[in-house]
């Protein structure tokens, strides 16, 4: 799908010009978040300016393994997703609801009401954008209009970054999310190098958008520049190191309740919940009431929950999912499949942070193929394909 | 009490699906009986000779103790056979049973029936048949109740 | 609605004991009431500084609020001691009613479980206010012990509007002239018409499964059976992802699922 244009023609923009961007983003209001370097990984943080971006840097990506890397080209936008993902800032990790305090005839409660700041978010590849819009379903729309997460979302600025270069453990392709960023950016970079020149090709994705580029130097870009930018993206595609397997996974997971290979992957599965914390579409959340010790003032915060925590299906004294087997069953078969139920898509946008992640490298496109085996062809479960133990 | 035709019997739920030929060898051996409220059918411990199949009414199974009113077991109604003690040795009643209203039902000669069933062999598989899977439904249903469901979660005190 | 909804309050009104253990609230809005409610619908209830619990409404629709809470927690053991006057807060009402009033012209039959029977009230006072709506309305009951019958009081009444009520508890005491058994051999007793039911099933989980199954066996259709299904809940507005049964979430899909749906659900462990 080729990227669209509010008018006119993609623009050409040099690398030096990452810095008026910042500061116009600035001056409209925005508080900048993006990549930068930081204890020895590129995270997500505030820029104080465009000079905070992780210049120079990449990352190697492996089942269970992040090293960042030195690069040669100097690019800005060289890596591919990292331990965190934009959710901590549309859906916090912990967050006040509201406040009561007792009353001579019974309580009084108060919304927390701090009006969330204004968010440009800088870097946002093709994957989170689809997670994003994912989020935007689940906790955003319908019975959700007006929630906390909708007001959030709604004055947040987003400059996608399309890849050109697949980290090891992206399948972005094969999820239908990318390499190229569907609509719902207001500005879309794609980074070019090479022969000595540093360049952006620049989509216009919105008026707001628009309004933001027209005051930083870019020249619309022409038919070669346009084609390189489309190519390498288009090529980056052809490159990924893994997919998921094709198919209707939805009949997949549905079908796969009793399927030996649960009890494999159990036998792996530490049930640390690094997943569904990396996960940039995971969105559960407990409520947590507190008092103080007057017990006059009360206080409800939501925090980010896990399905591996045993206390998540807490039900008459006992956990409805005890075993390691069904919490690992219950992830994968609501990312993959009851998500449509629920949700209407797939929950799952082929970024790889949960196997980057995973302490011992469970690889999700390999139990998918595993469940394949068994389930649909009447493979030997245990003979399909496995992570090597670490 | 009245002797039975073989047609009425063959409408019990217990007897359902019995060949004809079979069920008119057990009306031979079959009174229909009507049992007003409070009639003691048997004691704990006195000798099992029978069995009734019933009809409408219901009947309380009991045990008795000592300085208390006996307590109920189970209790049981139309379509539902009463006594398994006559099948087997010491042919002793286990627990106690009283009509605990007017009730109507079959009652089977245990002996003449037992006497039945070696002489004509699918009779008595048939029957035996029938009082095993009255048994274990009965078995399950006592399973579920010892489950103690409606108990508050993590167990508690009797009620 | 989502979960930053505040509590609305509402104060006790009067408040009953039920069992040992198990109590009914009626409460009345201190400020604006929640929305209109429907039998099968639940609450989540807010004793202060304690914390949030569901509960199913255990009263018809209309102005006041009733819900029976069974002591067997922090804050249900809170909510239990509520007094008269007393103020808790109030979130809802939310997920899927019974729809009764399915069953018009035909038999409605509601088989209760223990508090099971609480869920199940204000369905069937709503259908006993509408008698001539049904043809046979039959109420199935079965408790631990004569002293743990929710509602003991008002069974008299319910015969006396139309309804056919059998009552079984799984240990008698002395004094208890009813039926001893499972819930699931009432099922017979009553006679049901399986082609004319429409059956509401509301207890343990065990419970319902082997009653639907029961109930199956006599020949009603999986989709005229409804049950009532829980799990772990927290924010009540399918925004925390804890209800999830399946591709069900039980807060805005359930609490009330046909049969048919729950079944295949309900066979697999630890879904």
């Amino acid at each position: 799908m080729q990227n669209a244009t509010a008018a006119g023609g993609p623009l050409l923009m040099e690398a030096a010009a990452l810095g008026p961007l910042h500061a116009a983003l600035r001056r409209a209001g925005y508080r900048v978040i993006g990549p930068t370097v930081r204890d020895g990984a590129i995270v997500l943080g505030e820029l104080a300016s465009a000079d905070d971006l992780p210049f120079g840097w990449g990352v190697s990506l492996e089942p269970g393994g992040y090293r960042i890397r030195r690069r040669d080209d100097g690019a800005a936008f060289g890596h591919s997703a990292g331990p965190q993902s934009w959710k901590q800032f549309l859906h916090p990790p912990r967050e006040k609801i509201w406040t009561a305090h007792r009353t001579p005839s019974g309580f009084e409660v108060e919304p927390a009401d701090e009006p969330p700041p204004a968010l440009a978010f800088f870097g946002v590849r093709p994957c989170d954008l689809s997670a994003i819009k994912i989020q935007d379903q689940v906790l955003g729309r319908g019975q959700h209009a007006g929630s906390p997460y909708a007001v959030r979302r709604s004055g947040v600025f987003i400059v996608a970054v399309n890849c050109t270069e697949p980290g090891e453990t992206c399948f972005c392709a094969s999820m239908g999310t990318g390499p190229e960023s569907g609509p719902g950016y207001d500005l879309a970079l794609t980074e070019m190098t090479g022969g000595g020149a540093h360049q952006f090709l620049v989509d216009v994705g919105s008026p707001a958008g628009a309004d933001v580029i027209a005051a930083v130097p870019t020249t619309p870009a022409g038919e070669t520049a346009a084609h390189r930018a489309r190519s390498a993206v288009a090529g980056a595609a052809d490159r990924m190191g893994r997919s998921m397997p094709a198919g209707i996974l939805h009949d997949l997971m549905a079908a796969s309740g009793d399927a030996a290979r649960w009890d494999d992957v159990a036998a792996r599965c530490l049930t640390c919940g690094n997943c569904t914390m990396a996960c940039p579409t995971c969105f559960c959340t407990t409520v947590q009431d507190t008092t103080d010790l007057s017990g006059d003032h009360a206080e409800r915060w939501q925090l980010w929950d896990s399905c591996f925590d045993l206390d998540f299906s807490h039900l008459h004294g006992g956990a409805v999912r005890s075993s390691p087997r069904s919490r690992y069953r219950q992830w994968l078969t609501h990312k993959l499949g009851t998500w449509h139920d629920q949700f209407g898509s797939s929950g799952c946008v082929g970024c790889g942070r949960c196997i980057v992640w995973c302490p011992v490298g469970i690889d999700l496109t390999e139990e998918v193929a595993a469940l394949q085996d068994e389930v649909l062809h009447g493979g030997t479960p245990g003979a399909g394909p496995r992570s090597e133990e670490s | 009490m009245n002797a039975v035709a073989a047609s009425l019997l063959s409408g019990h739920a217990f007897l359902r699906g019995m060949h004809p030929s079979d069920v008119a060898l057990l009306a031979d051996a079959t009174l229909a009986v009507e049992l007003p409220a409070g009639h003691r059918l048997f004691d704990e411990g006195a000798p099992a000779a029978n069995c009734w199949l019933l009809t409408a009414g219901q009947v309380a199974l009991d045990l008795p103790v000592p300085g208390r009113p006996s307590l109920i077991v189970e209790t049981l109604g139309s379509g539902d056979v009463i006594g398994f003690s006559w099948l087997s040795p010491p042919h002793e009643w286990q627990f106690g049973a009283t009509a605990v209203e007017p009730t109507r039902a079959f009652e089977l000669d245990g002996p003449a029936v037992q006497a039945l069933c070696d002489e004509h062999p699918r009779l008595g598989y048939q029957l035996a048949m029938r009082m095993l899977a009255a048994a274990v439904s009965r078995l399950q249903a006592t399973r579920i109740r010892l489950l103690d469901l409606y108990a508050p979660p993590g167990g508690g005190a009797a009620g | 609605m989502t979960a930053a909804t505040l509590p609305a309050r509402y104060r006790v009104a009067s408040r009953a004991a039920e069992t040992h253990d198990t109590v009914t609230l009626v409460l009345e809005p201190v400020d604006q009431p929640i929305g209109p409610h429907l039998p099968g619908q639940f609450t989540m209830l807010y004793a202060f500084g304690i914390g949030e619990v569901p509960i199913s409404i255990s009263g018809p629709a209309g102005p006041g609020l009733v819900q029976t809470i069974r002591s067997v927690g922090a804050v249900t053991r809170g909510l239990c001691e509520a007094g008269a006057g007393q103020v808790i807060g109030v979130r809802g009402p939310y997920g899927t009613g019974w729809g009764e009033a399915d069953a018009a012209g035909r038999d409605l039959v509601v088989v209760a479980g223990g508090i099971g029977l609480a869920p199940l009230r204000g369905a069937l006072l709503a259908a006993l206010a509408a008698r001539e709506r049904y043809r046979r309305i039959v109420v199935l009951i079965g408790a631990r012990s004569p002293d743990e019958l929710v509602f003991a009081g008002e069974l008299q009444a319910w015969r006396a509007g139309g309804a056919d009520v059998l009552v079984t508890v799984d240990r008698a005491t002395a004094g208890w002239a009813g039926h001893v058994g499972v819930v699931t051999q009432l099922i017979g007793r009553a006679q049901l018409d399986p082609a004319a039911a429409l059956v509401l099933v509301c207890g343990p989980e065990v419970m319902m499964r082997l009653t639907a199954r029961a109930l199956c066996e006599h020949g009603v259709p999986p989709g005229n059976i409804r049950v009532s299904l829980e799990r772990n809940m927290r924010c009540g507005v399918a925004e925390c992802g804890h209800c999830q049964l399946g591709p069900l979430l039980l807060c805005r899909d359930g609490p009330v699922v046909s049969y048919a749906r729950a079944a295949p659900l309900l066979s697999v462990q630890e879904l």
